[in-house]
């Protein structure tokens, strides 16, 4: 009888959720923006969500609206920036003396874990979302992303996968931070052995980077499918633009990587929770690192491209002409896009793996820095003989070439499998690919915010200020890491929280840059906050003067339209000039407004 | 229909992809003649699989993107990138094909040679943006390069 219970509840339940799926898939037009757009909208159009917004933080909550949820995705990539950056603050007064001084060691090593996994799930991959969901569609002449609410899903998976990832951190009884490194490496990460990494925190974070790369994995389906099927009438592949490239190609990168992760980590979880065995046995240790590495390269490229693409986009626009060969950018693009997975195994040149396979990855690491060089001189040539103007997003495009020539040609001799063994875990591989993630990646994403800042503020910042948080950035940058090369080459390994005392005075020379780039951020958030509130406001769509060269682009025109189409609460009228009724009464002609 | 794509300016711009694809060939090459580690088949054929296969992907890939974006230069008009959602936009001259983005201006467009006639403008264009602070950080720069900018009249195109 019990059985026969079960089983009519299970019928019941399976009945009921059938029902509720014909409901939704009835009810719902799942590409509209109001709730319940069956036969909402008349004359089968689809209807706008700036007409139907609520105010305040309701808004917030339930946008499906592309630019709303691209500033979502900034504020919360900003935020991440700032506790990453603290984290490392952190760490880096501790490094100023050899010993254990300010904090343990195994906090040090807590904080190292969550500064990379911060930095590059929760802040990297967020902020190029906030540019790709703001500016993709306007570029490419689409009405909104091709699937609004899977875009609002994407980003509000992402705060509580923060709250995940940093689980360890809150006074929570028995939940210690993960210490595994981003790389996750078994057996630690299993929690083999006599150390505390078979904690509830690393299983934690273990599923919010998960549940980070669900988000990924959605957003980037969203935009394959925007810019597949959303262009506008005369936005062809020959005439997109070199960011919605970026985007496109990143998109399908994160498609083939992401879901690679989340089943190697699901795998993971298995071992650690219900007795898999997946990476405890022979050879487990090295499938884990081929996993996560077959992820963990195209990452890379997964965080850089977009910013190259940013790049590629604002430096001829200072530079008075146009960007140097074009279609090389972009099919160079597309080349490290496909080579990105052909190269994984060049951060496990000393595993002992057979020699035969790690000349190969040697080949295919040398044969992907040309598409990058090519990008670097295209740069360059761009601003060769232009008009330059050295305002704030040019300075930090100009410092973004800089620095990644550095960061690119010291990985150029790390994918030399003999100086490569010399170098491997040392402070020069740390100091490498923060030349990329720091002095490229996040200086692209503030050309971005400062070239954008009048399209999504209304506003001006205050030149001043960004010129101050570019210099302290570019020099905090180049001495913080110029000294980690240094220290590689003096043998320091990465990842300790002590040092021998030889190391001393290099890792003190560090510990300053870091501090000059904690200043230049700190006048950062100041201008950025009280521009937003304060700046003066932009009057036309055209605030780097752009019409004069020729430059002038689609996201900017649209600014303008709304400009000159505004209505009361800055949201848009399919149709200007159709009477409308405001708070104030009857008014002609609604474009007056 | 293939030959009409792939001409000759749509065959260099491929050649960025060309060379990463020649030096996986090249170390094909090399590791068949010069094999210091011995063959094993196992071994050996990831060895060449490894480049093998990254070879033919990019090279499927850069066909693709290649028929698609000479394509729809064959097919559509063709603005210059991000500027074809703009009111009043005007596509770019076809002179001929594939050179059109390299080279060809249209009125408005980001040619350096008109840049004597454009400096006195951006002068008093830039007094006016006072209530932009950026804006105008340029002029001092424009000046300079005034007379590099001349000495590239002779060599730009004049497409308008």
């Amino acid at each position: 009888m019990e059985v026969n219970g079960q089983l009519a509840l299970t019928v019941l339940m399976g009945l009921f959720l059938v029902a509720v799926a014909a409901w939704l898939a009835r009810v719902e037009n799942w590409r509209s923006y109001t709730p319940v757009a069956g036969g909402g909208a008349f004359g089968q159009k689809e209807s706008y969500g700036s007409e139907e917004k609520p105010s305040g933080v309701i808004r917030w909550l339930t946008t499906v609206d592309h630019k709303d949820i691209g500033i979502l995705y900034g504020a919360y990539g900003l935020t991440a920036f700032a506790v990453g950056g603290l984290m490392v603050v952190v760490m880096r007064i501790e490094l100023i003396d050899p010993g254990m001084s300010l904090i343990s060691n195994t906090f040090y090593n807590s904080l190292m874990t969550s500064h990379g996994i911060t930095m590059l799930f929760l802040f990297g991959t967020p902020i190029i979302a906030a540019f790709a969901n703001y500016l993709v569609p306007l570029l490419i002449g689409a009405d909104d992303m091709a699937f609004p609410r899977i875009n609002a899903i994407a980003f509000w998976l992402l705060p509580p996968a923060a709250l995940l990832i940093w689980a360890g951190f809150f006074p929570l009884p028995n939940v210690i931070p993960a210490q595994t490194a981003w790389t996750m490496y078994t057996p630690l990460s299993a929690g083999a052995g006599a150390g505390n990494q078979a904690n509830a925190g690393v299983d934690l974070m273990l599923l919010g980077l998960h549940l980070s790369g669900v988000s990924a994995t959605m957003g980037s389906i969203n935009f394959i499918a925007t810019i597949f099927t959303e262009r506008g009438d005369d936005v062809s592949w020959a005439n997109l633009d070199i960011f919605s490239w970026t985007i496109l190609t990143q998109s399908g990168l994160i498609l083939f990587a992401f879901p690679l992760l989340g089943s190697a980590m699901v795998m993971l979880l298995f071992d650690r929770n219900f007795g898999t065995t997946f990476f405890a046995g022979e050879g487990g240790a090295i499938l884990w690192q081929h996993l996560f590495w077959f992820f963990g390269h195209p990452e890379v490229y997964i965080l850089v491209l977009p910013p190259m693409g940013i790049v590629s986009y604002v430096i001829p626009r200072f530079s008075g002409r146009r960007l140097f060969g074009f279609k090389f950018v972009v099919y160079s693009t597309l080349a490290i896009g496909v080579l990105s997975f052909g190269v994984w195994a060049h951060h496990m040149f000393a595993t002992g793996m057979d020699p035969r396979l790690r000349a190969s990855f040697m080949a295919v690491s040398l044969a992907i820095a040309i598409p990058s060089a090519v990008k670097t001189f295209n740069w360059i040539t761009t601003m060769w003989n232009g008009r330059v103007r050295l305002t704030t997003p040019m300075l930090f495009c100009v410092g973004f070439v800089s620095n990644f020539i550095i960061g690119g040609v010291t990985g150029v001799f790390l994918a030399s499998i003999p100086i490569d063994l010399v170098l491997h875990d040392t402070y020069y591989v740390v100091g490498h690919f923060h030349y990329i993630v720091m002095g490229a990646i996040a200086f692209a994403g503030f050309a971005g915010l400062y070239y954008w800042f009048p399209l999504y503020t209304g506003r001006m910042y205050q030149k001043t200020l960004g010129k101050a948080h570019f210099w302290l950035s570019m020099i905090g940058t180049n001495v913080t890491f110029f000294a980690m090369i240094l220290l590689g080459y003096g043998g320091m390994p990465r990842r300790y929280a002590t040092f021998l005392p030889q190391f001393a005075t290099l890792h003190q020379v560090a510990t300053v840059g870091a501090l000059l780039l904690l200043i230049g951020q700190i006048i950062f958030v100041w201008n950025f906050v009280q521009s937003w509130l304060e700046g003066p406001e932009v009057e036309d769509g055209d605030p780097w003067n752009l019409r004069d060269s020729g430059l002038y682009t689609a996201e900017w025109d649209w600014y303008d339209k709304k400009l000159e189409t505004a209505i009361a609460d800055g949201g848009e009228t399919d149709d200007a000039a159709e009477p409308m009724l405001t708070d104030g009464g009857d008014v002609d002609d609604a474009a007056d407004e | 229909m293939a030959n009409k794509i792939f001409d000759r300016d749509t065959l260099l711009d491929l050649t960025v992809n060309v060379v990463p694809l020649f030096i996986m060939a090249f170390f094909v090459v090399a590791f068949a003649v010069f094999s210091p580690f011995g063959i094993d088949p196992l071994a050996s054929s990831i060895q060449f699989g490894l480049l093998a296969v990254p070879f033919v992907l990019l090279a499927i890939l850069t066909y693709f993107a290649g028929k698609a974006v000479a394509g729809a230069e064959l097919r559509g008009e063709v603005y210059l990138p991000g500027q074809a959602g703009v009111r009043g936009a005007e596509p770019l001259e076809e002179t001929e094909h594939g050179e059109a983005e390299l080279d060809a201006g249209t009125s408005t467009a980001a040619v350096e040679g008109e840049a004597d006639e454009r400096d006195a403008a951006d002068e008093s264009a830039a007094s006016e943006e006072e209530t932009t602070d950026e804006a105008d950080a340029g002029d001092t720069n424009a000046d300079d390069d005034a007379e590099t900018e001349a000495a590239d009249d002779a060599t730009d195109d004049e497409a308008n």
